[in-house]
């Protein structure tokens, strides 16, 4: 079957010399995958290039779907959005749902009954006319998994959805995108730095690290042994 | 009451100034909301300096090379050249430092306004025949507006408006979410300078017809009192444009009224109600406690 995101020997950076070179894994349909390493390690960068937010310097990026007509689901940090905008709930959610609507073209029945439902489905259906600024941070990042969703997508990239959360909203984060995952076969990759997290969920781990990029199923790349080889006998503790 | 029915009497003699007024009163909020929304106020300031510069560079150029006679019915269309010119060219400057640029933002608005400030006074003073027309120009001309003038400047403006309702929700999400709006496909870069545009040419005909005192004026300061009132962002674009008009209206009133010089009432007037607007909400805020969140 092919994948639903398969990168090619893939090069990327800012400019400068490349970040991460001869890069090649896929992402198969349906898998819930964790990208994850140390800090400065690459993962924004690859993150940033399976988005096509920066350009592919060589190599390929072959998408399973068509990007024009189904965009991957994008979830950013709660932190890259600025608070001053007056915008409901609702509102932030309505972008996703919206974005097939035509330059020009008003806001329609259909989108506006999207970004509803998306909002019921991350479980703040109540909460759609409350300020965005005002919500708290689990709240705003369910926010932003029901704006990925109202898009439709076959494919959801979450950037560290749970940073800056209480550990009651991180499982409640980790529980919505668990179940969009197992009960709509939604292709999820998550970064994250939060290795006892994602274990519990995440079926295979892109793992990042001094330019080297490595794939394989949970167990082994999250094994107790090589976490303490790569990172002491804090890692052993944490996961 | 007596010097309103004058002023709404369809024989006033300064309708087409007052129509004008309010026509710059109402579509500035309208691009201002971008500019407090993009957290670049001080734009605001560099912009419609930036513009005048525009305009007396504009007349330097032409009065050097003997061509330009001040007073002449040209006039006009050559200070409105210089001024989308300089404008235009300032953004597009700022906008391409924004991604390439090391500074600050604060500090490429900071050098922009600084450098715009003494080119406008160097341009004046080396053309030694204009400096009255050009100061009279600079300081905005809206007395003297005519209805060629004011058909001209509802038509541009008017389109700028309905263009930034018709283009709301592209601008709103390249503004909240850039990167958001290129997974999704959107080209970023060509609603930012869309957007641009806009803001270039209200600006232009806002330092045109009210100078660049008033034109920063309605460009914040209706903005920064909608964001205080409104909750949606459809309402804040209104509510601020709505502001503006009403504050065009009443500074054209007093003005009129107690023989005040308009723009500086009406920038006053603006200023005034963001103020008690403002202390009236730190006030209810303190007499129903900490309950209610403060905004951002």
């Amino acid at each position: 079957m092919t994948p639903l995101l398969a990168l090619r020997d893939v090069s990327l950076g800012y400019g400068g010399p490349p970040v991460l070179e001869h890069v090649s894994f896929d992402v198969e349909r349906g898998t819930f995958c964790a990208l994850l390493g140390p800090n400065g390690a690459g993962k924004t960068t690859l993150f940033r290039g399976m988005l096509g937010l920066i350009p592919v310097r060589a190599g390929r990026i072959d998408y399973g779907f068509d990007r024009r007509a189904t965009p991957p689901g994008y979830v950013p940090q709660k932190e890259t959005l600025d608070p001053i905008f007056p915008l409901t709930a609702y509102e932030v959610v309505l972008m996703g749902a919206a974005a097939h609507s035509p330059p020009l073209w008003p806001v329609g029945r259909r989108p506006r009954r999207v970004a509803a439902e998306c909002l019921e489905r991350v479980r703040l259906g109540e909460a759609a006319e409350q300020p965005f600024w005002a919500l708290s941070g689990g709240q705003k990042q369910r926010v932003l998994i029901a704006r990925a969703l109202a898009v439709q997508p076959q494919l959801l990239l979450l950037d560290e959805p749970t940073a800056g959360v209480d550990p009651g909203a991180e499982a409640a984060i980790i529980d919505v995108i668990a179940a969009l995952n197992r009960d709509a076969g939604l292709t999820v990759v998550i970064v994250s730095h939060h290795l006892r997290l994602v274990r519990e969920v995440v079926q295979s781990v892109i793992w990042v690290d001094g330019g080297v990029v490595r794939v394989g199923p949970t167990a082994e790349m999250l094994a107790a042994e090589r976490l303490e080889d790569l990172f002491g006998a804090a890692a052993r503790r944490r996961v | 009451m007596s010097t309103l029915a004058e002023m709404l009497g369809a024989d006033f003699l300064l309708r087409n100034a007052l129509l004008g007024s309010v026509v710059v009163g109402l579509v500035c909020p309208l691009v201002g909301v971008y500019f407090v929304l993009r957290r670049m106020i001080f734009l605001g300031v560099a912009l419609p300096q930036l513009s005048a510069a525009g305009v007396a560079f504009a007349f330097l150029v032409t009065s050097l090379a003997g061509v330009h006679q001040h007073g002449a019915a040209s006039e006009r269309a050559l200070a409105l050249v210089g001024s989308l010119g300089f404008a235009f060219i300032g953004l597009l400057v700022l906008a391409a430092l924004e991604r390439h640029g090391r500074e600050t933002l604060e500090a490429r608005i900071g050098i922009t306004y600084a450098f715009a400030a003494a080119a406008s006074i160097l341009f004046v003073s080396v053309d030694p025949y204009g400096e009255a027309e050009m100061t009279h120009l600079l300081r905005g001309d809206i007395v003297t507006k005519t209805t060629a003038n004011l058909r001209l400047l509802t038509a541009v403006l008017g389109s700028v408006a309905a263009a930034l309702v018709a283009l709301r929700k592209e601008f709103l999400l390249v503004s909240f979410d850039r990167d958001m709006a290129i997974v999704l496909g959107k080209r970023a870069a060509l609603w930012d300078t869309l957007l641009y545009l806009l803001i270039g040419v209200t600006i232009s005909f806002g330092v045109m017809t009210a100078g660049p005192l008033v034109t920063f004026g309605f460009l914040v300061a209706p903005p920064l009192t909608a964001r205080l009132l409104t909750r949606h962002m459809l309402a804040f674009s209104l509510v601020a444009a709505g502001l503006g008009g009403a504050t065009a209206f009443t500074g054209f009133y007093l003005a009129y009224r107690f023989d005040l010089p308009l723009g500086a009432t009406d920038v006053t007037l603006s200023c005034a109600l963001l103020l008690t607007i403002a202390s009236g909400q730190q006030a209810l805020r303190l007499v129903r406690g900490p309950r209610h969140p403060r905004r951002p």
